[in-house]
């Protein structure tokens, strides 16, 4: 399962709760939220500046500037949230075993 | 990164072509109910060949050409060049596949074959440039781009050959010339076109829809090898006149046993296991491989061609018609979307599609697959009308999937959009009385 790192750096608001708030953003393919999925990597709080590290199911994947759009949405609701900033990366890849077992077991991940 | 829509063609000709691709199913399926008689006797009639031509240029040849406007941007991990270039290719493919069809149907008449085969043919010529010029941007390395490349370059010269054939009808000296190469015709299309284009965007679509690690690529490549050369060998054996139709068969059967194969190693490691209705359609396929392969061992030519063409490629491409169109429908409406994504109410995906029409496309294009094979070995008119009614039903349930999956999505934008504006005049408003 993905830990995702957390750096604050005088932040505006806890890099916690803007984690908190990516549980909003659902990848419209699978259903589920892309924390759960084990997507996000890092959060970084600097100032009010938000920097995400997150990656997705696959590079080619077609869904990827809507779930960015996503992302960006969902985080500009948090109060304290200035500048956002949403970085892909592909290392590491993602694997079945990011994701936290209540999403695998939706996935029939289990049976 | 590419992004869908905004990187491809613009969505709505993929989109159209998609859909006018599964309305050809139900065209075909009541032109069999018309002339059920046509499939019993002589395989060779011009109305038979025009049938065949509903489903090879209209359903499968509209719904890769509307695949290649998108998916070799994902695939590539590029930007498609010239993304405008479909508002030319696919207008001028579906009036020249029209007229091919009509053409033949007529009893293969030059006015309508001369101006359609011309028009397909720099159509595919110019969606293969297309394709090799997004492809150069940055080359792919893997197995399944090599395939789908080939894939459309087999699609052109399919349909260039086509071309020669239809001219070689009416032109005495060019009949001379090339010979009849019906069955090189055949193999660079089925084989060549459809089962490498299968392959190819099979291997990255399935493993991205069963969330699957993937296959090998080896398996992939060696397909790729064998279909090549089963090409090669036939047309050696066309124009040449060399012995080489039983190595080519040989070569084909690998070709589509290293496909099934992969299928199952990529279901094997996939970690969905609960797969969607269309995807386990393009599954279901699969099976088709040995029936048409068994089919062919038994003497049964036409019958193996069917459960190829029908059953194979026309379950794997509608269960895939089904998937691409919902990515392009949602992100062509909600990837820019200021509203975001499903957390601001666009519908997921799988809300797109009506999960009932899904079992009567899948069963019926079986029925019809099974049914049509077996009216071309008994010559039973009741096999080839049973066959016609389950194809109507299934393109008709086809057709109004694809519609289903286009209106939900755009009513839903649409909804959205006036939500959104709603709540901003209602809190300028509020803004005003405070």
């Amino acid at each position: 399962m993905t830990v995702t790192e957390f750096t604050e750096i005088n932040a505006a608001v806890p890099a916690r709760n803007v984690l908190e708030a990516l549980h909003a953003v659902i990848d419209p393919e699978l259903g589920l939220d892309i924390v759960s999925l084990g997507m996000v990597y890092t959060v970084a709080v600097v100032d009010s500046h938000v920097a995400i590290e997150m990656t997705l199911t696959t590079p080619g994947c077609p869904l990827h500037a809507s779930i960015d759009a996503d992302v960006r949405h969902c985080l500009g609701q948090v109060p304290g949230v200035g500048e956002i900033s949403v970085d892909l990366v592909w290392d590491p890849p993602w694997t079945p075993d990011s994701m936290t077992p209540d999403a695998k077991r939706s996935l029939g991940f289990f049976y | 990164m590419p992004r869908l829509g905004a990187d491809g063609a613009p969505p709505v000709l993929p989109i159209a072509s998609l859909v006018l691709g599964a309305a050809a199913v139900a065209a075909l399926g009541l032109f069999v109910l018309l002339d059920p008689a046509a499939l019993t006797g002589y395989l060779g009639t011009p109305r038979v060949v025009a049938l065949n031509h509903v489903f090879t240029l209209l359903f499968v040849g509209m719904v890769f050409a509307g695949t290649l406007q998108q998916l070799p941007a994902v695939m590539f991990v590029t930007r498609l060049v010239w993304p405008r270039l479909g508002w030319l290719t696919l207008p001028l493919l579906l009036a020249g596949s029209v007229a091919v069809v009509v053409g033949f149907a007529t009893g293969f008449a030059p006015a309508w074959l001369a101006p359609g085969a011309a028009a397909v043919s720099a159509a595919w010529v110019l969606m293969l440039v297309q394709l090799v010029g997004t492809a150069r941007q940055r080359w792919p390395k893997d197995a399944g781009s090599h395939a789908l490349l080939l894939s459309a370059l087999f699609l052109t010269l399919a349909v260039a050959l086509g071309f020669v054939l239809a001219a070689a009808r009416t032109t005495p000296a060019l009949a001379a010339r090339v010979g009849y190469p019906v069955q090189l015709h055949f193999t660079i299309g089925l084989f060549g076109a459809f089962l490498l284009g299968i392959v190819g965007s099979g291997q990255k679509l399935l493993s991205m829809f069963a969330l699957s690690k993937g296959g090998a690529q080896w398996r992939v490549r060696w397909a790729t090898v064998a279909v090549t050369a089963a090409v090669a060998a036939e047309a050696l054996a066309a124009f040449a006149r060399l012995p080489l139709v039983t190595v080519a068969e040989l070569l084909l059967a690998a070709g589509c046993a290293l496909q099934a194969w992969e299928v199952l190693a990529i279901l094997r490691r996939r970690l969905r296991k609960r797969l969607e209705a269309p995807i386990r359609r393009y599954v279901l396929a699969h099976v088709f491989l040995p029936a048409a392969g068994l089919a062919l061992l038994l003497g049964r030519g036409d019958a193996a061609v069917i459960l190829f063409l029908v059953g194979f490629v026309g379950l794997a491409v509608s269960g895939m018609l089904v998937k691409i169109l919902s990515f392009l429908t949602w992100t062509w409406q909600f990837a820019a979307a200021t509203t975001g994504g499903v957390s601001g109410g666009a519908p997921l995906l799988r809300d797109l599609v009506k999960d009932e029409l899904e079992p009567i496309v899948t069963w019926g294009l079986t029925l019809a697959a099974v049914a049509l094979a077996a009216a071309t070995v008994w010559r039973a008119d009741v096999l080839a009308v049973l066959a016609g009614g389950a194809m109507l039903l299934a393109g008709a349930a086809l057709f109004a999937q694809s519609w289903h999956v286009v209106v939900v999505t755009v009513r839903s934008k649409r909804r959205l959009a006036a939500a959104a504006a709603a709540k901003s005049t209602r809190g300028k408003m509020e803004d005003a009385h405070a």
